[in-house]
Formats: structure tokens, sequence, C-alpha cells
């Protein structure tokens, strides 16, 4: 492809996955048998997706499940080869340089560690360094940021096997950071963590992306991260990519929507999204007093996840 | 790019060997008990093998201390597949699980990456035992002690070794393609019992197949053919270490190609 200028992290162009599944057979027997089967049926994971993402940027490529994320990261890490279409990450084809591909990306799959499981992580760290061929000075100079970001003392000596989730995440992060990678790719890192650790994995992300101006590709369920990491969301479902824009322009385009929180007699809240364009938002607080005592009542914008959900529901239409 | 070249890679296995040995010498309970069980092991062994050839004075030919030198030639060649390749064990866990994606995303060979994460200490208690029934053997049997008997000796140990790690890669390997490989490895794995004894009670179409096809005949038998009979060594026995770095070879491939062929299932 003679369009890559050096500025694309990654250049995705009408590409497409299959994935050929087997009516499988249990046991022995069955094994062999579905060596010689051709009882096939084809599951297309990706259809279809182009997709330029430019150096720097941070991107939310965001889906309900099986929407055909994880196969796009898998693609464009090199492990899986596209059925059709033309995938360049870093300017190169992944799939045919898989180790060389594996040098400038670092990628996170969420409650899934890469690291060693029963080495402190400091001598995972410098396993990394060494199977990276980092620059000592590189290293140390890494190592020095993570300290400015985040408080990496409590789980440099500790096993990996020995961390809670939320530390063990922290620590796959920061590994795959550590060879300064091009474009780091984050599949669900937050899932499964309390607050605290997610704003904390968050800041860290954000710090490292503007320090050492690392692309990120983030999948992610939780509109927190979104709202925190990225101005740009792209969206895919059923493997088709339904919207790839600014996260402020979809926010206006859903301008006109409001959430109305009304808070009932036993204080609990309930909530109700809004189109004003259609409904008048008073008519609605008049129609609910009719049934229910209101203490009080708020009008926000749309959340992000409302936005999502609106998108989903649209495409399934 | 970065070249990586074998110094490299020895560099590598060596550091992260020395950080497991490590970690496992720290968790001090579980070591002391597994040296317990892998000595155990190595004495049953050991002891079955006594009383079921004791009293045999000879099997084809072949007699007591004969069968001892066999016995223990195939305990040190099947070490370095325990030592060092004992990871192939795992594979079939990874890949269904979807565990196994984590060891193509570094810049380095897929099947170095995954085997160097498992160092199996066991091996080595098999190693000692397998030595001290070597010499036992050697001193009874009376083959003179020259340099050029020692340096066939290893030469041929490391040929045999050869057998049973490309067997255990192809055995393995197979999960990537069926889901009973369960079954293939504990299959595989029970042949090297086979190993044990001297290939001529193999007879026919066995003879061939454990040849040729499974060649666990070279595991310990034709090896040791050139250090037992140095007189009537059979051709067999002198191309086996060709035969076995070309068997080690197509394991290897076959393994990186079922990698390739894989299609990550799993999220
Ligand atoms: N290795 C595979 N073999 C067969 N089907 C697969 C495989 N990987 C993913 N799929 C299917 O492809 C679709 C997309 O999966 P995935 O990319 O994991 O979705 P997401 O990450 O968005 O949840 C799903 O329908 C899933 O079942
Ligand atoms: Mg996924």
């Amino acid at each position: 492809m003679s369009e890559y200028s050096g500025n694309e992290a990654v250049i995705m162009k009408n590409v497409c996955k299959d994935f050929k599944v087997l009516n499988r057979h249990e046991g022995l027997k069955g094994s062999i048998k579905d060596l010689f089967s051709r009882d096939y049926k084809t599951v297309s994971a990706v259809r279809d997706v182009t997709l330029t993402v430019n150096r720097g940027e941070i991107i939310g490529y965001l889906g309900p499940n099986g929407a055909g994320k994880s196969t796009t990261i898998k693609m464009m890490t090199g492990v899986l080869e596209p059925t059709s279409g033309e995938l360049l990450v870093n300017g190169k084809v992944p799939y045919k340089n898989r180790t060389e591909n594996c040098e400038n990306i670092g990628v996170v799959f969420g409650q899934r560690s890469q690291l060693w499981w029963s080495l402190p992580l400091i001598e995972s760290f410098k396993l990394l360094r060494d199977l990276y061929m980092v620059p000592e000075k590189d290293y140390e100079g890494m190592i020095e940021l993570y300290r400015s970001l985040v408080d990496i003392e409590p789980i440099l000596h500790k096993p990996v096997r020995e961390m809670s989730l939320g530390q063990r995440t922290l620590s796959d992060i920061l590994a795959a950071f550590l060879h300064n990678p091009a474009i780091v790719f984050l599949d669900e890192p937050t899932i499964g963590l309390d607050v605290s650790m997610k704003a904390k994995i968050r800041e860290l992300i954000l710090g490292l992306n503007k320090e050492k101006n690392t692309t990120v590709i983030l999948t992610t369920h939780d509109m927190g991260d979104v709202d925190a990491l990225c101005r740009r969301i792209v969206i895919i479902d059923k493997g088709t990519k339904i919207y790839d824009n600014d996260i402020e322009h979809l926010k206006n385009y859903f301008g006109s929507y409001r959430t109305l929180k009304l808070k009932r007699s036993d204080d609990t809240w309930e909530e109700y999204l809004i189109d004003e364009k259609t409904t008048d938002v008073m008519d609605v607080i008049m129609e609910k007093q009719k049934s229910m005592k209101i203490k009080d009542v708020k009008i926000d914008e749309i959340s992000t996840e409302e936005v999502i959900k609106k998108i989903y529901e649209g495409s399934a239409k | 790019m970065h070249k990586r070249g074998l110094a490299f890679y020895a560099r590598i296995y060596r550091k992260i060997l020395i950080q497991d040995l490590k970690s496992k010498m720290s968790y001090r309970a579980d070591f002391i008990i597994s040296t317990f069980g892998m000595i155990m092991t190595n004495l049953s062994g050991f002891i079955t093998f006594m009383i079921l050839f004791h009293n045999f004075p000879t099997i084809n030919g072949w007699d007591y201390y004969h069968m001892l030198f066999l016995y223990g030639f195939s305990l040190v060649a099947l070490t370095p597949v325990q030592c060092f390749f004992d990871n192939n064990w795992n594979l079939r866990f990874m890949v269904q699980s979807g565990d196994f994606i984590k060891y193509c995303f570094r810049p380095v060979n897929v099947f170095f990456y995954f085997i160097s994460e498992v160092f199996d200490v066991k091996g080595l208690g098999q190693l000692a035992f397998g030595i001290g029934t070597i010499v036992y053997a050697w001193i009874k049997i009376g083959i003179p002690v020259t340099v050029i008997i020692i340096a066939k000796l290893l030469v041929f140990l490391l040929t045999a070794s050869l057998f049973m790690i490309a067997l255990m890669n192809f055995a393995a390997a197979t999960c990537f393609w069926i889901k009973g490989s369960g079954y293939v490895m504990v299959i595989m794995f029970r042949f090297k019992d086979f190993a044990k004894y001297p290939s001529s009670i193999f007879e026919g179409i066995f003879k061939i197949i454990f040849t040729f096809i499974i060649p666990i005949a070279f595991i310990a038998y034709y090896p040791s053919l050139v250090i037992l009979e140095p007189s009537n060594v059979p051709l067999l026995s002198w191309i086996s270490p060709l035969y076995g770095i070309l068997f080690v070879y197509l394991s290897y491939r076959f393994w990186m190609l079922g990698v390739r062929k894989y299609d990550f299932t799993g999220s």
C-alpha cells in the first residue's frame, strides 16, 4: 500500500476475518474424525473494516460482546491473518512480520497476565528488558517515569502470583510500555477492577501517552475509561464499523437528549432518557407527579454510556 | 529490527533458568517435598526393574547387566525432555483456554519462549539415578574406560535424548488440531517404557513402527549398541545422530505449523 506516510500507526482497508468453525466431536475417536471432517460453518468476526489510527492517538474501540474487537486486535498484533483486506501496523504487514511487529507493540489482555507467574515484578521487567534488547539507559528512564506516575514500590518485589487482580493488571500495563513501543493494545484492561484502581490505571495510561506519544488502542465496556482517555471512538457491531468520530461530535449528535432524574420519597433516584425534540421534559415531570411523590429533580446531559447504548440500539434495528 | 542469534537465546535461557530456580527454592517446603517425591519415584522404578529381571539370566542374548545398562541409558536419555521440555504437557490447556496467545506477543521464537518458561528439577534425580546405573553396569560388564568410549557414550546419549524430545513435541502439537490430544501425549509418554528393553524383542511390523515411525528403539537400544556391542554395530546406530536431528527439526516445524494454523479461540 502506498498511502503509508509514516504518521499512521495503523491502516486497515476493507479488512475481513472469517473463522471456520468445526462441529467438533467428543473423545479420541471424535478427535480423529474431526481431522478429516468437512463439517464447517463460517463465522464472520470482522467485516470490511476500514480504519486509520494516527500516532499518539488514544482511541476507544467499542462494541457489544462478540462484536469483533478482540479479533481486530489479534490481527493487528500479527497472531491472526486477515481473511481479506489490507492491514499495516507501523507500516508493515503484521502477520508476515510477527517478531518484528512485536518489537514495536505492547499488548494487554485484561485478566490474562503475560508475566512470569512466580517471579517478582522487577525480575520480569529485567527479563523483558533483555528480550526486547532495551538499552540500560532507556530502561532506567522508563522505571523513573513509572515511579513518577504511580506508586510502584509495593508491587515491585512481589511475585505476580501473589498479587491482587488490580496489581496484576497494573503490572501488565507497565510491562506493555516498558520497551517504549509505538502502539499499545489494551483489551478490556479495567475489567473487574475497583474504582480506585481504575482511576490509577487511567491516570497512568494518560501519563504514558502524553510523555511517550504512544498510540493506544483501547477496548472497554466501561464508559468511565472512555470519558477519561479517549477523544475519538470507533464502534463496531457484528463485525461492521458503525461509528468513527470524536466523542464530542457524538455527544452533539445526541445533544437534544437529556437524562431526567427524579428523587422518590424513599430517597432513591429514577432515571429517564428524553429527547427534547420530541418530548417536553416538563410534561414528563407532571405526568410522573400524578403517580408518585417527587422530592427532587435533576436534569443532566446524556452520558457516554447512554450515547453508546443508543448507537447499539440504532444498529440493531 | 534487532538480530537475535543463538548467543541471545542462550543468554535469555540462562537468565530465565536462574530466576526460576531462585523462586522455586524460595518455596522451600514445595522444593523439599518434590525432591523427596522424585527420589521415591526413581527408587521404585529401579526396584521394580531389579525384581523383574534379576532372575532372568538372559533375554535374547542380553544378560542382566546389559539390561541394567540399557535401563540407565534410557533414564539419562530421557532427562533432557523431562527437564527442558516439560511445558509441552501444559500446551493443550493453554491452547484450549486461550492463554497460549501470550507467547505470541514477544519478539522472539514462540517455541523457545514457550519451552523456556518451565524447567523441571525432577529430571535431575532421574539423571543421577541413570548415571549411577550406567556406571555400575559398566563396571560389572567390564567395558574398558577410554576417552574414545566415553566420548561415544556422550554423543550417543545426546542422540538418544533427541528422539523423546521430538516425540513429545509431535504429541503436544496435535492439540492445535484436535481436542483429545491428551490421549496422544499419554500414549507417547507410555511408549518410552519400551525403550528400556532390547529392540530385538520387537518383531516384524512392530520393529518397523518402533524404528522409523515412532522411533523409540532409538531412545536407548540402537545408540547403546555402540557401547555394548562395539564389534557388531548396525548401520542404524551410526546414522541415529543424523536421524535424531532431523526428527527434532521436523517436530519443531510441526509445532510451529500448529501455532500458525491455530485460530486463537477464547477472547
Ligand atoms: N478463534 C475463533 N474461532 C471461531 N470463532 C471465533 C474465534 N474468535 C472469535 N470468534 C467469534 O467471532 C466473533 C467476535 O469475537 P471477538 O473478536 O472475541 O469479540 P469481542 O472481543 O468484540 O467481544 C464472536 O462471534 C466470536 O464467537
Ligand atoms: Mg473481546
